[in-house]
């Protein structure tokens, strides 16, 4: 299939002028109503400083001439009501109201001691409010407080023995990372309102200070009265995800309609008889929806403070988004059956960018998200080019192979029939085969998919105690990867593309297991980043050779065994595929078990 | 629809509906039905056969689980009994030491070790010999400066920093009481330490609304799919000719899938509450159920203004393209909105399901069905003017 820059431009150019042509004033009205109200609100909340969702969810009976109605009609989530209210969840029994003190009652469910603590915390704040009124604060607050995020594995921590600056609470100098041997200034800085001097480190979680109301999201001011520390908001991650993935999903949308568009009442019927290849028309589609990404990837990325890596860490999740919406709109009988596949890949992708960060106490483990690539620039951290590969490597190879797989659909007799998704996917996977050998390419083209997969179960069940993480974790890889090898072979027969008979089943499964082996060695990449010093890490790849050092006979042994498991597992699976979906299904759930049974083997024994 | 004789026998229409234009003959004269349910019916059907309804339920399920997953992660987190096993390894040195240590040691999930210097403290702390540091410096003031060494991780660290300001406020407490001769503010006594974690609400403030918004959202959304799809294939043109009214195909559509949301937040209710989540716990059942019906009702209020603005909008726009962008901008807008607004529906919806609704939440409830009712009708005028039937 050639491509040419020129026609390419050419439909790119089309795309945009029928997107902004078909737009009448009415619309573009509303749209930019919209846009307005929506921007507003965003400000509007900002201003305000977010919006309580939990505003007087708790009753708290206190009369009104007791000192504890005042912190409790300040406080955002209790609500005063009278006394002997009946189900209040906290009851204050203040006999004598110029006394300090009263006595506290609490409903004896969940949501009373909930409230117990809301009620407590706003006690603190009140009586805090009143300390700062004092005249002697150096007796109000005795302690000061500079909390200094260190991680440590990567530097020491230098602590002068001298007595601290005279300064007070608010100059917080002398935490600068200065010791011993101390790398970059990353993690250590206190970044809060008085140590401006610091030169841009990180603040609380380590994540950047974006200022104003997002900031209090990551950890607020670490300097301080210890009443001021907050602790990091543990969802940092979160935020940055939803910060640039949400706009994802306006492009997505449009783009799946257009793709969509094309489809309805065979109307890109045009665009493939004109003398332009399948590919031009796809790359010229997809270019101005592409370009729309990136910029609003910068901007955000400007936004929040990263630089061109945030930018290149971003940009391949936006490529996974558009060729996923792309087979999506291929695949979708109607604009409802699209729209849940938008929702899906978003869902699954922001799963997948966010979860591994959660679980962020080990490194490899968080390097699977490429946000994490965008937290270390917002630090100022550098980013080896393997660490780059392996967080945006799985996504640049899934948004190719998606892309490759829609434009094989990308032709009359499939863009306007009407079949179930899963017989487009069969179809798409069988336009590809036309020699038993391409089943080898078909299985090697899925790694991305099974390293993604496997590397999503290694972000979720690594929050499981390790034993039982690793034999679940040890079931989804069977799962995927039998799956991941059957799938192509299973279309093949289904489409009638080969012989069903087992001489043809045999020699497929073979050559499916030893497609997916040689690509399975590239998943090998893992061992930059470390994650084989994990024992889950080696549990998922051991087969790729994660977990070597041994001798030269065994290493031989342990290279060829997968292979001969690889192929055997395949022929398996193939036997079935030859008689249907049922048989299918049997044959692979023997295939799955003895992967499984295999895996386990391996890792106790390796163990 | 073919098997419509037998379908809709359970359900009897509206007594009231009018027969929007006289003189047409609505396919539910003969069946002596309303022509609407048909309509939805169809839409359901085709919901049905794509799959999209499971598909739909689904992600809601994989949101509500992921949800939960990090409430019951933060839950633990907190909850001093859950971590009990776990104590966090406190790195002590500096001037008023033993002090620090003994605040540090009388709080709960915290052990102290005195270190003689603070640079001996620092490096055990390097060292990964303890969790965390504290170094203390006294000033010139007859302050205390500590420095606080916690570990850059993500979890771990909120747990340390947690526990670390609970050691810190005690010590404050500690050192302000040593002061108190020259203090003459009055403090208010605290109340009691509460046994369960601050995140309680989490479940109720933050999952509970995105539990109901969510199948309103997409509501919404559908209707908008719906209708493009429709004019787009030129089926809408086909079903004009069926003996039913343009306000019967759009009604009947906006039935379909506003009535679908409320059910859906019905099942995302009992699951929760299978689940130990009690929705409106209340000692009185009755107040339990009004709990649960407002709930309801909000969710079908906001469905019914939602589906109504799509249905205008699927009808104004030129392609479902430019629809479906101004949905998703204008609906973000108008959440947030009302978000700011006094009656924040997120919030009602909080209150209801805490248990704690006040006559303004049953009110704000009443108010949105009502807002949703005045949608619809302005969506029917609307439909009334763009069809010639």
């Amino acid at each position: 299939m050639s491509v040419s820059p020129r026609k390419l431009l050419r439909v790119a150019r089309w795309e945009v002028s029928r997107a902004t042509g078909s737009l009448d004033r009415k619309t573009a009205v509303l749209g930019a109503v919209a846009l307005l109200l929506t921007l507003g609100v965003a400000a509007g909340g900002v201003l305000a400083g977010g919006v309580a969702l939990d505003e007087d969810i708790y009753a708290v009976a206190v009369g009104p001439d007791s000192p504890y109605h005042e912190p409790v009609s300040d406080s955002t989530p209790l609500e005063a009501v009278p006394e002997g209210t009946p189900n209040a969840d906290v009851y204050v029994d203040d006999r004598d109201p110029s006394d300090r003190e009263a006595t506290v009652s609490v409903a004896d469910t969940r949501k009373g001691q909930a409230a117990l603590g809301a009620f407590r915390s706003a006690v603190e704040r009140h009586n805090n409010r009143l300390l700062l009124a004092e005249e002697n604060q150096s007796a109000a607050f005795p302690v000061g407080v500079t909390l200094s995020y260190v991680e440590r594995a990567s530097q020491r921590v230098g602590a002068s023995d001298g007595t601290a600056g005279a300064a007070g609470a608010d100059s917080s100098g002398d935490d600068g990372t200065g010791g011993a041997g101390g790398g970059g200034g990353a993690g250590d800085g206190s970044a809060g309102a008085g140590a401006a001097g610091d030169g841009g480190s990180g603040s609380g979680l380590g994540v950047p200070d974006l200022g104003g109301a997002a900031g209090s999201l990551f950890g607020g001011q670490p300097t301080g009265s210890p009443a001021e520390i907050s602790p990091p908001f543990p969802f940092s991650s979160l935020v940055l995800a939803f910060a640039f993935l949400v706009p994802m999903n306006f492009v997505i949308q449009a783009y799946g309609s257009t793709i969509l568009n094309e489809r309805i009442n065979r109307r890109g019927e045009l665009l493939l008889v004109a003398p332009l290849s399948r590919t031009d028309i796809v790359a010229g589609k997809t270019l101005p929806y592409a370009g729309v990404a990136l910029a609003a990837t910068t901007l955000i990325a400007v936004a929040v403070g990263g630089g061109p890596l945030s930018v290149a860490a971003v940009f391949p999740i936006a490529l996974v988004f558009l060729a996923a919406t792309f087979v999506g709109a291929m695949f979708a009988r109607s604009f409802k059956e699209l729209t849940f596949v938008t929702v899906t890949v978003s869902v699954a992708l922001t799963t997948y960018a966010f979860v591994p960060a959660i679980f962020a106490t080990v490194t490899p483990v968080a390097l699977i998200s490429p946000l994490t690539l965008v937290v270390r620039d917002l630090q100022g951290e550098a980013v080896s080019i393997a660490e780059y590969l392996f967080s945006t490597g799985p996504f640049y190879l899934v948004a190719g192979t998606l892309f490759a797989m829609g434009v094989g659909v990308y032709r009359e007799e499939d863009m306007f029939t009407q079949r179930s998704v899963p017989l487009k996917f069969l179809d798409a996977l069988a336009v590809h085969l036309h020699r038993p050998r391409d089943v080898a390419l078909l299985s090697a083209l899925s790694i991305p998919f099974v390293f993604v997969a496997e590397l999503l179960g290694i972000a979720v069940l690594f929050a499981l105690p390790e034993g039982a993480a690793i034999v679940a974790l040890l079931v989804v890889v069977a799962v995927v990867e039998e799956l991941a090898k059957g799938v192509a072979i299973f279309a093949g027969f289904h489409q009638s593309r080969f012989e069903r008979d087992l001489p043809t089943a045999l020699k497929l499964g073979a050559l499916s297991g030893a497609g997916f082996f040689v690509a399975e060695k590239a998943t090998a990449v893992v061992q930059v980043v470390g994650l084989g010093s994990l024992p889950l890490g080696r549990a998922a790849f051991g087969t790729s050779g994660v977990g070597g050092g041994l001798g030269p006979l065994a290493g031989l042994g342990l290279l060829a065994l997968p292979l001969v498991l690889h192929v055997v597992t395949a022929a398996i699976g193939a036997v079935g595929a030859t008689r249907g979906r049922r048989a299918w299904a049997g044959t692979l759930f023997v295939a799955m078990a003895i992967h499984f049974a295999y895996d386990l083997t391996v890792v106790s024994t390796l163990g | 629809m073919d098997s419509d004789r037998e379908g809709a026998s359970g359900e009897s229409p509206p007594e009231d509906a009018p027969n929007p234009i006289p003189g047409t003959v609505a396919a539910g004269d003969r069946a002596n039905r309303d022509p609407r349910w048909t309509i939805a019916k169809r839409e359901l059907a085709s919901l049905r056969s794509e799959k999209t309804i499971l598909l739909a339920l689904l992600i809601q399920l994989f949101v509500a689980a992921f949800s939960s997953f990090l409430v019951v992660g933060l839950v633990s987190l907190y909850d001093p009994g859950a971590a009990a096993g776990y104590s966090v390894e406190t790195a002590v040195a500096g001037d008023d030491a033993g002090d620090l240590a003994a605040a540090v040691g009388g709080t709960d999930g915290m052990d102290a070790r005195r270190y003689p210097t603070r640079g001996a403290a620092a490096d055990a702390f390097s060292e990964g010999r303890v969790d965390a540091a504290m170094l203390s410096t006294a000033t010139e003031r007859g302050t205390l400066e500590v420095r606080v060494l916690v570990p850059d991780g993500n979890v771990g660290t909120t747990l340390v920093v947690v526990r670390a300001r609970e050691a810190l406020r005690a010590f404050e407490r500690l050192e302000r009481d040593q002061r108190s001769a020259s203090l003459t503010a009055e403090t208010l006594e605290l109340p009691p330490r509460a046994g369960s974690s601050p995140y309680f609400g989490f479940t109720y403030t933050v999952l509970v609304p995105l539990l109901l918004f969510l199948p309103v959202f997409i509501a919404g959304s559908v209707t908008v799919d719906s209708l493009t799809e429709e004019l787009e294939r030129g089926t809408l043109e086909l079903l004009r000719v069926a003996p039913v009214t343009m306000t019967d195909i759009v009604e009947g559509k906006l039935l379909a899938a506003a009535g679908l949301a409320p059910i859906q937040a019905a099942l995302w209710l009992a699951l929760l509450s299978a689940n130990g989540t009690a929705i409106a716990p209340s000692p009185s059942a009755l107040a339990t159920v009004a709990g649960v019906l407002g709930l309801l009702g909000l969710t079908a209020g906001l469905a019914a203004l939602v589906t109504a603005l799509g249905a205008a909008l699927a009808l104004t726009a030129p392609d479902r393209r430019a629809a479906q962008t101004v949905y998703s901008l204008g609906v973000l807008g108008l959440f947030g909105a009302a978000a700011l607004s006094p009656a924040n529906p997120a919030n009602v919806a909080a209150k209801l399901a805490v248990g704690s609704p006040d006559a303004a939440s049953y009110l704000a409830v009443a108010a949105v069905v009502v807002a949703g009712g005045v949608a619809v009708a302005v969506a029917r005028v609307g439909v009334a003017r763009y069809g010639p039937a």
